[in-house]
């Protein structure tokens, strides 16, 4: 095992940011950590990345106690934060200059890493341009750019897509895969996008509230709601008293409402068409469609918690 | 640590104008406000004694290289001191004068000086003119020999004071060019001290923690940076005033060079101990105007301590890092003060660097677990 995560727990004052959080790495992973905004994500992966202090807990790599000797597995970490870890005002090339040298790198081999990385990352045309001038997909892709000059074993990456165009976003996610097919490099990727989660990852841990609820395979994941299924309900205009027709109906395990969208979670059994379209005369609600889906991370979320990731 | 400090100048030479800005202002505001020694003190002057502008008191009065004095009407006079357009107005009648005043101050005894010793001649030459009442033609050969005399001395004689250990000497030139260089380097400091706490909330700060650079090399990289750059704004200014413009640093220009070390170490540290005590960098940048006003108010930068009589203020401006910059500035000049002699106020100075950057680093780092 490549990284052990043992009864992780962090708290602030009053706030149990992270429970007992269990987790294991092997070398060439992909892992996914899922979980909404607050779920303790980031503070899980910053005691990872040893720039937290754990209130509990211990993380290994390779067996040696990180807590113990942060210093052994720094090296050999590349973390890319969610912010834009970089110096605006200097060129790209600058700035990889910069965190090359304090990462030890110089002459030759600096310039060389230098050259490797602007060409994973897409940069290398523009490696005289001002970061500031540079697109959010652009910022993005060099704040992963930094974080691998030093040829990491692990990349952890803290929601590395927030807030990019799409097009960007593939691009990382088609440079992260790269990364770890070609080189082989082992990957904790985090996020709150459960299609970029799915696309990637070999196995995924759901977390919320500071708790890992859920982790394995993405099927092994889906599996959870093998004995269910997911209906989506498009209606013209909600009305309360259909809502509460679905809630009041005990077979339906979750209800989920958004606009004109209602998202339940029924037995595989269920006489969905019958009862809906029935709740929907009795409380003169039109329906525009009903549809049955096969089941998403999102879905699993919903199930396990109540509530929908993106909540 | 050397990577750090080259970004850094990377940096300064991409974004150079708050460096310029604040060395420019220190230039300007020393320079206007130490104009005063060039213009003349206006002091008005008003009297009984008929056709005042054809006697002898008022050719002597109109002599004098830093007092104007001008006539009008007494009303007027007493107005402008009043008002405080004016420090002072004279009132002259044939054998004795008066000064109206607010306050106290070395100017005030500077006019008095002057035309107590106009007052003092005059009485002199009819004296002479007494004594010699009936050889009106000697008397008048006595007193141009006298003049003559004064005029070109048998020898040069250069008058000197010996000070009184609390005697206040005032060079309205290098109290302006010490207080606003102090002041203005106080900004250049506070705004490149607080890089610590930007690249903290971007995080570069955790990338660097991740590198094998080591948590004092990070921070002597950044601060050491704060200092060159603090130093050699006010470096700059002093040079252009001893050598462009002509400020007497009465020979203690290298000795300032080097006192100036203890106090931008302070000013490093009270910037460092701000950034470990205020929630973000919106809050730094509004506390940092308001504790570099209030200090350069108390601590003398922007009018001489010794001019404060209020005690609550000068037991203020005990806590204040420029008190002791001006001090031992004002020291190695103007009072001609050794090193040895100015070892207090630098004492402080480090003391209060120590203090202030032991706190702030620990607060930042026990906050950052």
């Amino acid at each position: 095992m490549l990284l052990d995560v043992v009864n992780l727990s962090k708290r602030f004052k009053h706030v149990q940011a992270v429970k007992e959080v269990n987790m294991h790495i092997q070398q060439g992973e992909i892992i996914g950590l899922l979980g909404p905004n607050g779920a303790g994500k980031s503070t899980t992966i910053s005691m990872i990345s040893t720039l937290l202090k754990p209130t509990g807990g211990d993380v290994y790599f390779n067996g040696k106690s990180i807590i113990k000797d942060p210093k052994s597995i720094r090296r050999k970490l590349g973390v890319v934060p969610q912010e834009i870890a970089l110096y605006l005002d200097l060129t790209a090339e600058e700035n990889l200059q910069f965190f090359g040298k304090i990462n030890g790198i110089k002459g030759k081999k600096l310039k060389s890493r230098i050259e490797e990385v602007l060409e994973w990352i897409g940069l290398a045309e523009r490696r005289k341009d001002v970061v500031k001038k540079f697109s959010g997909g652009m910022k993005r892709r060099l704040n992963i750019g930094v974080a691998l000059l030093h040829e990491p074993e692990i990349i952890i990456m803290d929601e590395p897509t927030v807030g990019i165009d799409p097009q960007s976003r593939n691009y990382i996610l088609e440079t992260v895969r790269r990364l770890n097919q070609q080189k082989g490099m082992t990957v904790l990727y985090t996020s709150h996008y459960m299609e970029e989660v799915e696309y990637l990852c070999d196995r995924i841990y759901i977390m919320d509230q500071g708790e890992v609820i859920a982790s394995g395979t993405n099927e092994e994941l889906k599996d959870i709601l093998s004995s269910e299924q997911t209906i989506t309900i498009q209606v013209e205009r909600l009305h309360k008293s259909f809502i509460d027709a679905l809630i009041a109906d005990s077979a339906l395990k979750k209800v989920d409402n958004r606009d004109k969208t209602v998202t339940v979670i029924a037995p595989k059994k269920y006489p969905f068409f019958k009862k809906i379209t029935g709740y929907a005369e009795q409380t003169e609600t039109s329906l525009v469609s009903v549809e049955v889906k096969a089941p998403t991370l999102e879905d699993v979320f919903l199930h396990l918690t109540g509530r929908a990731l993106r909540d | 640590m050397i990577a750090i400090l080259q970004t850094k100048f990377r940096l300064l030479l991409k974004k150079p104008l708050m460096f310029i800005g604040m060395t420019g202002m220190g230039l300007l505001f020393a320079f206007f406000l130490g104009m005063g020694q060039y213009s003349k003190m206006m002091v008005p002057v008003f009297s009984n004694i008929e056709n005042l502008e054809k006697t002898e008191i008022w050719e002597q009065l109109q002599e004098s290289e830093s007092i104007a004095f001008y006539i009008v009407s007494e009303k007027e006079a007493k107005r402008a001191v009043s008002e405080g357009k004016v420090e002072a107005a004279v009132s002259l009648s044939e054998d004795s004068y008066e000064i109206f005043v607010v306050s106290g101050t070395p100017n005030v005894q500077f006019i008095q000086h002057y035309i107590h010793s106009i007052y003092s001649d005059i009485l002199l030459k009819e004296n002479i003119r007494k004594e010699w009442k009936n050889d009106e033609d000697g008397a008048e050969a006595l007193i141009n020999q006298l003049e003559q005399v004064r005029e070109n001395p048998l020898f040069q004689i250069q008058t000197g004071t010996f000070q009184m250990e609390n005697s206040f000497v005032y060079d309205n030139r290098l109290q302006s060019l010490f207080g606003m260089s102090l002041f203005f380097v106080i900004y250049t400091i506070a705004f490149n001290v607080v890089h610590i706490l930007q690249e903290k909330t971007e995080k570069v700060w955790d990338r660097m923690i991740l590198s094998p650079l080591r948590k004092w090399e990070m921070y002597t990289g950044n601060l050491l940076y704060s200092f060159l750059i603090g130093y050699v704004q006010v470096v700059l200014i002093f040079t252009v005033f001893k050598y462009l413009t002509g400020v007497n640093f009465y020979g203690g220009f290298g000795k300032t060079l080097l006192l100036l070390i203890p106090y931008v170490f302070a000013i490093i540290a009270l910037s460092m101990f701000i950034v470990s005590v205020v929630k973000n960098i919106q809050q730094y940048n509004a506390i940092i105007p308001f504790i570099s006003v209030s200090m350069a108010m108390l601590g003398g930068a922007y009018w001489p301590l010794e001019i404060v009589s209020s005690p609550i203020l000068l037991t203020l401006s005990k806590f204040v890092p420029i008190t002791y910059g001006m001090e031992s500035l004002k020291g190695a000049t103007v009072y001609g003060a050794s090193l040895n002699e100015l070892i207090e106020p630098v004492s402080i100075l480090i003391l209060m660097g120590v203090l202030f950057i032991s706190l702030g680093i620990g607060l930042i780092e026990r906050r950052s677990e």
